[in-house]
């Protein structure tokens, strides 16, 4: 009947030795380049997952990894690495400003402290290098004519004619001090404006560029000892504050910057729930949420099962109905969504001016700037996306109820609403049981609509509000961990995501159970 | 007649949902034939028609819509295909081949499917950050990073799509190329897939569609103009309040969803089974 020929032998064994080839190839040198920039982590991930691969396709390996392989991969990196990843996010202080580790924060917060001295200090510079092969600056104070060799040990004051300067009046070479020479300069990378050359009083100097070098002065001094910085200012101590930065010990809100990721757990969610700043919107935007994906729902369903209702008979152009009322399911969402949004515009949207034009109203209504004809119109819009997905599961399931129920209830005498909420409904409820809960955890998470269409306004922007009357939780993590790149708060808003996975979990759960899903295999 | 009077409220409906379906569809055509640009039309047709709103879009250097398209179309397209590999592998795995850990893995696939990956956009915007340090080609905004992360969610779904499908193609035709001692590879590659080809092109369709809507993922990765999507490029001309460029972005709204609508009406049976094949079990 059928003939097994090709993928055999060693056609078949050249072409997985090839693609296995090739993806190791491209892996390894993946990997090589994340070690270039120092990325462990995610050279490591690679690593990993080129093992997997060539172990699975090279090796003896089970033989249903072998389909399963690419796809685990990908849902492994793609899927459960960023929900692992957000879960441990949560329980940290992960915020513009804190976004990196305590040694780079103790590294930044040492240059961030550093200022040029008082005077303004200034130095022609000629770059060279000392006896012992090490750079060393020869330089003559702009201001008080002073020449010097810095070298990293620290500087000497060169006087008067142990030194010769060149056609620019610049010092350019002394005993121990070689310049360098112009193609040497050309060379020279960047490791020279980082060199400190130490000055008196724990300044330092240090080269701008070509020909120039300033005096700069540490405010902040690290003690590695007991984890402080001291300001030689003030006389300010910083010590470690617990929660990602360094705190002025007299006084708690003066804290330096950049701080750090530091864990915080739990605050991200008692936060959430006690503190008053944080909590009052939170608990606004969760019962928006719930409340929109239930209406949602309600709306929806109760459309689109009164549709089902009514085509439920062979009527004259069914078929023609049918295929316009699924229109609004087949026309891609975010352009409608954007469409209603123009046509709820308060000066030139059409909606306002049909209400003008037969007299319901005055003035235009400001639809997006009131949180109830906001929450309106987001429901309204809904409708119109969402009725059809409504009546085609909702007719699928009443050809699916036997007929004889109903034909038995209408002979006990039974009326035909009777039948239909005695009978109809119940089975219904239960056969779309499982397509109504994902329907609600769809609206749970449904960003396109509230982005797209009120943006999670209106809200108080001058008032730094980051939750607005129509966002929902999953908007309102977005404001707050992206939304904003000045102000990015990303511990926060995986808490809030949190939330989000902890709801969809239980509801999709549920309904996997109701339904026996999980027990079929 | 006294069948249209006992029907009359299934076609009062009916219209009155009709109406309401076309009020947003003819507002756009309108629109998007209006030369004055607005949204807002008076008249039942506009004082002034044209097509300038169409030509716009391909003759205006500031709006590189030739190329939103044309990024959609490659992103949809490798992400329909890379979806349907991944898919069509793992549904055969857990459809055909009998090994311990089966159950446990659909029903952690089950799982998982239900949190759908810009869930965690926080972290992902985070990770794809990192990624970009080392490799700008698939990090944040890039479009090779937004297409992993799409395959990320693709054995989820597929998987679970195609099972369906899959289960109902006979199992004797696999069990005696079997006996003639075929590999399991050879089966799937031989038998399986020219088998279940038209059942992969509709799940390749219904993810291309998937993918040419798709915008929350979208929008956070193709900041760039020249790379960015329809669906963020033509967001981008009205999103924003001070842009309200409606003439041709009604006009591309209509190029753009016409061809997705015929597909989408062209696969209405799958899609309505597939929707459906859940539930109907009870």
């Amino acid at each position: 009947m059928y003939r097994l020929v090709g993928f055999t032998g060693t056609p078949a064994l050249i072409l997985k030795l090839l693609l296995v080839g090739i993806v190791d190839f491209v892996g390894g040198f993946a990997i090589v380049s994340a070690l270039d920039v120092g990325s462990t982590i995610i050279a490591g991930v690679l690593l990993v997952i080129l093992l997997f691969i060539n172990w699975v396709y090279l090796f003896k390996s089970p033989t249903p990894f072998k389909f399963l392989a690419p796809g685990i991969v990908f849902l492994l990196v793609f899927v459960l690495v960023p929900i692992v990843y957000t879960v441990a996010m949560s329980g940290f202080n992960f915020r513009t400003g804190n976004e990196i580790s305590k040694e780079q924060a103790i590294e930044q917060i040492q240059i961030v402290s550093l200022s040029e001295d008082a005077e303004g200090t200034a130095f022609d510079m000629a770059i060279g290098k000392d006896a012992t092969g090490d750079y060393a600056l020869l330089l003559k104070n702009q201001i008080n004519g002073e020449v010097l060799l810095a070298t990293l040990q620290g500087v000497t004051v060169l006087a008067e004619g142990t030194y010769e300067v060149d056609e620019l009046g610049i010092p350019s070479s002394t005993e121990g001090f070689t310049r360098l020479t112009n193609k040497e300069l050309n060379q020279l990378g960047d490791e020279i404006v980082n060199l400190r050359f130490p000055y008196i009083d724990e300044s330092f100097v240090s080269p701008l560029f070509d020909g120039l070098a300033i005096l700069l002065t540490q405010d902040l001094i690290y003690n590695p000892d007991n984890d402080t910085f001291v300001s030689k200012s003030t006389g300010a101590v910083y010590a470690d504050n617990g929660n990602g930065n360094y705190a002025n010990t007299q006084k708690k809100k003066d804290v330096l910057y950049p701080g750090w990721r530091n864990v915080n757990f739990p605050q991200n969610f008692t936060g959430l729930m006690f503190d008053p700043e944080l909590r009052g919107p939170f608990i606004r935007v969760l019962i928006w949420t719930v409340a929109f994906a239930f209406l949602s729902v309600l709306t929806t369903f109760s459309l689109g099962l009164a549709l089902a209702i009514a085509m439920d008979k062979p009527i004259r152009g069914r078929r023609i109905y049918r295929s316009i009322l699924i229109l609004p399911y087949a026309i891609p969402g975010f352009l409608s969504l954007l469409i209603w949004r123009g046509m709820f515009n308060q000066d030139f949207g059409i909606i306002n001016r049909i209400l003008v034009d037969i007299g319901l109203i005055e003035t235009n209504i400001a639809w997006f700037e009131q949180a109830w004809t906001a929450r309106l119109m987001i429901i309204l819009v809904n409708l119109w996306l969402g009725f059809p997905y409504m009546y085609l599961i909702s007719s699928g399931a009443l050809q699916a109820i036997p007929s004889d129920l109903k034909e038995a209830a209408a002979i006990d005498g039974a009326s035909s609403f009777q039948s239909f909420r005695m009978i109809t409904l119940p089975l219904l409820l239960q056969i779309l049981f499982p397509l109504l809960i994902a329907s609600f955890a769809f609206n749970f998470n449904n960003f396109n609509m509230i982005y797209l269409l009120t943006g999670g306004g209106p809200r108080d922007e001058l008032a730094g509000e980051r939750a607005g009357a129509t966002d929902i939780l999953i908007s309102y993590a977005y404001n707050t961990a992206i939304s904003n790149p000045a102000d990015q708060n990303f511990g926060l808003a995986s808490a809030i995501s949190l939330f989000m996975f902890i709801i969809v979990g239980i509801l999709s759960l549920w309904s996997l159970r109701r339904t026996k899903a999980l027990e079929e295999f | 007649m006294s069948s249209l009077r006992a029907n009359l409220w299934r076609h009062a409906l009916a219209w009155v949902l009709i109406a309401f379906t076309f009020f947003p569809i003819y507002v756009v055509v309108v629109s998007s034939i209006d030369i004055t640009g607005s949204l807002a039309t008076n008249s039942f047709l506009p004082p002034a028609i044209g097509w300038d709103n169409y030509t716009l879009l391909f003759t205006n250097e500031d709006i590189p819509f030739t190329t939103w398209v044309k990024n959609s179309l490659i992103l949809a397209s490798a992400s329909a295909v890379g979806s349907v590999l991944i898919g069509a592998a793992a549904a055969f795995a857990f459809s055909r081949l009998r090994f311990k850990g089966r159950r446990v893995g659909i029903q952690t696939l089950l799982l998982i499917q239900v949190f759908p990956s810009f869930l965690a956009l926080a972290a992902i915007y985070v990770i794809m950050g990192e990624i970009y340090k080392v490799f700008p080609a698939f990090g944040l905004g890039s479009v090779g990073g937004l297409l992993l992360i799409y395959l990320g969610g693709a054995m989820g779904v597929n998987a679970w799509l195609l099972k369906g499908f899959i289960d109902s193609i006979p199992l004797e035709l696999d069990e005696s190329a079997r006996i003639d001692g075929a590999t399991p590879s050879q089966v799937y590659w031989l038998i399986f897939f020219p088998l279940a080809a038209p059942v992969l092109a509709v799940v390749g369709l219904l993810s291309f569609i998937g993918t040419f809507n798709e915008f929350v993922l979208a929008s956070l990765f193709l900041t760039d103009i020249e790379s960015r999507t329809v669906a963020v490029g033509l967001q981008q001309f009205v999103g924003n309040q001070f842009a309200q460029n409606w003439g041709p972005f009604t006009a591309g709204s209509i190029i753009a969803s016409v061809p997705l609508v015929i597909i989408f009406l062209s696969l209405q049976k799958y899609i309505v089974g597939g929707l459906t094949a859940g539930s109907v079990k009870g």
